[in-house]
């Protein structure tokens, strides 16, 4: 059939290890922010917040982004893959340098396991890049959902780069400047760069056809895309070259621009759906999207350096990175997984039997209820959380993690129960 | 040769067997979704099928283009079916019909 694009899809193999990967990370962290909910009151500079950081960024939400993407890249490129093979090796690699690196933060290994880890995690990176950026150059038709994804590669490229020179830096000790003020950097690469223009290449492509809403405006993204690709390049050049903070809020500014025209683009979305109530992957979708704002709002408030006091400064760092990592990005993953997961397993179950016998819906392949109690108790804990990092108190720190615990139990739950789902006989 | 009457009747009795079509994402059939541009029996065994799909890169068009085939195919097999997927115009919510949109809103 001619302009169907869903035969270029990739083999479940190739897509599915990320998903198994990913869940099994997020219960890991639930279980280690719960052991180190204490240190959530302190500096983010120390063994465990770095650990639990960079399962966060690395198991959790680059693992699921990669397989996910790989499913949608026919989607939003309109072509097939480059390697599957690449991206099966890429899986090992990455997954391998994942364990090493996290296990080197915990033991703060950082002399001797940490610079190798860190170069087995870059080489998944390069291979990653080279796969998606050979994809995109066959790409006939090149839309502004590409751009967002290429550039995000390359701002993973970038993160790996510096990360990788850090953990060498720790034995050869060559960077000039704090290993804080690279952190800073590499931090900023690795959220604004890599996870939130890809979040909105794919995101503006798929929310649209979840919501059914069309006729949005396409300028909205343009500028979304220049203003924070434009304010992330002065941002690092600023810190990174120049060693300098002066104009860090005008930066701020600009990317926060970009995000609030990314926003704007899903509220007209959001507002002209034909589908009226929302299904568990949109409700937290929509709840991920409001949860952004208390980021962007720290964002342009600790780029004045305020509040004076480092302690308190500190604690709203915290706070930014947690909103950032486990507010915005962990919730849009807990839902969007159900838009995806379910349908390429339906697919794959399926296909043969479609319009012969009946099939079940793809939604009828998880448990709702334990979606519900994952949304809840998802809700709750970044409640109790982002109150524990504020107010620096342990006890409901402590609370709030084993809230995102129970979450991380009905999540894997749902998740394991959808990948092992058996046919119904026919 | 069939007559005017039949003709229309059949057209009729295809779009409501294409009902039992859903799109497995939005959960609505695809004759209320608008995606049938055009059903068009010759009164002969021919029958000519536009359909669409909500956006091209829908990721489920291969299992509902599946089901179309399938369903008419079961149901008539003394039939030749000619199904055309076309992207002009492109589809959009305007083209659902009015019990589509409610039932959308409902869900």
């Amino acid at each position: 059939m001619q302009g169907l694009k869903t035969d270029l899809a990739p083999s479940k193999n190739v897509v599915l290890p990320h998903f198994k990967y990913a869940a099994i990370s997020f219960f890991v962290l639930a279980v280690l922010m719960v052991l180190s909910s204490p240190d959530l009151a302190g500096h983010y500079f120390q063994p465990s917040i770095l650990t639990i950081t960079h399962i966060a960024a690395l198991g959790w939400g680059t693992m699921i982004i990669f397989g996910a993407l790989y499913q949608l890249i026919p989607v939003v490129m309109e072509t097939a893959l480059f390697s599957e093979k690449i991206a099966k090796i890429n899986f090992w690699i990455l997954g391998t340098g994942i364990l090493l690196l996290t296990g080197a933060f915990w033991h703060f290994s950082v002399t001797t396991l940490l610079p190798i880890a860190a170069s087995v995690v870059f080489t998944g990176f390069l291979l990653f890049i080279l796969n998606i950026t050979l994809t995109a150059l066959k790409a006939t038709k090149k839309n502004i959902q590409t751009y967002f994804i290429v550039t995000a590669s390359f701002w993973l490229l970038l993160t790996g780069l510096l990360g990788t020179l850090m953990s060498f830096n720790y034995r050869y000790n060559f960077l000039n400047l704090s290993h804080l003020h690279y952190l800073k950097i590499h931090a900023h690469m690795g959220i604004l760069g890599w996870f939130l223009l890809l979040i909105i290449g794919v995101g503006s492509l798929l929310l649209p056809m979840f919501f059914v809403s069309h006729k949005l405006n396409i300028k909205k993204l343009q500028f979304s895309f220049f203003a924070i690709n434009g304010g992330l390049i002065f941002l690092t050049a600023e810190w990174w070259i120049f060693n300098s903070s002066m104009l860090t809020p005008v930066f701020a500014l600009i990317i926060a621009a970009g995000i609030l025209s990314f926003m704007s683009y899903v509220y007209d979305s959001y507002k002209k759906r034909m589908r009226k109530n929302l299904d568990i992957g949109m409700k937290f979708t929509v709840l991920s999207i409001s949860l952004f704002l208390l980021p962007i709002v720290l964002g342009i408030v600790a780029s004045f350096r305020i509040p004076d006091d480092p302690l308190l400064f500190n604690r709203l760092l915290m706070l930014y990175g947690f909103g950032f990592l486990m507010g915005f990005i962990t919730s849009l993953i807990l839902g969007q997984t159900y838009k995806t997961l379910p349908f390429i397993i339906w697919l794959d179950k399926y296909k043969d039997r479609i319009g012969k016998t009946k099939t079940p819906m793809p939604r009828e392949l998880y448990s709702e209820k334990a979606a519900t109690i994952q949304y809840w108790s998802y809700v709750i804990s970044i409640l109790l959380l982002s109150g524990g990092i504020i107010f620096s108190q342990p006890v409901i720190l402590k609370a709030g993690s084993l809230f995102l615990l129970i979450c991380a139990i009905a999540y894997n739950f749902n998740i394991f129960k959808i990948l092992r789902h058996k046919p119904i006989k026919k | 040769m069939k007559s005017p009457d039949e003709i229309l009747k059949m057209e009729g009795d295809l779009l409501t067997l294409l009902k039992t079509v859903m799109d497995p994402e939005v959960e609505l059939n695809i004759v209320d979704l608008g995606l049938i541009y055009r059903l068009e029996y010759h009164g002969d065994k021919k029958v000519d099928i536009d359909l669409t799909l909500s956006t091209p890169a829908c990721p489920l068009g291969d299992a509902i283009i599946a089901n179309v085939h399938e369903i008419l195919k079961a149901n008539y097999p003394e039939l030749e079916f000619n199904v055309q997927l076309v992207w002009d115009p492109p589809w959009n919510p305007d083209m659902m019909t009015e019990d589509g949109k409610q039932m959308l809103e409902m869900m």
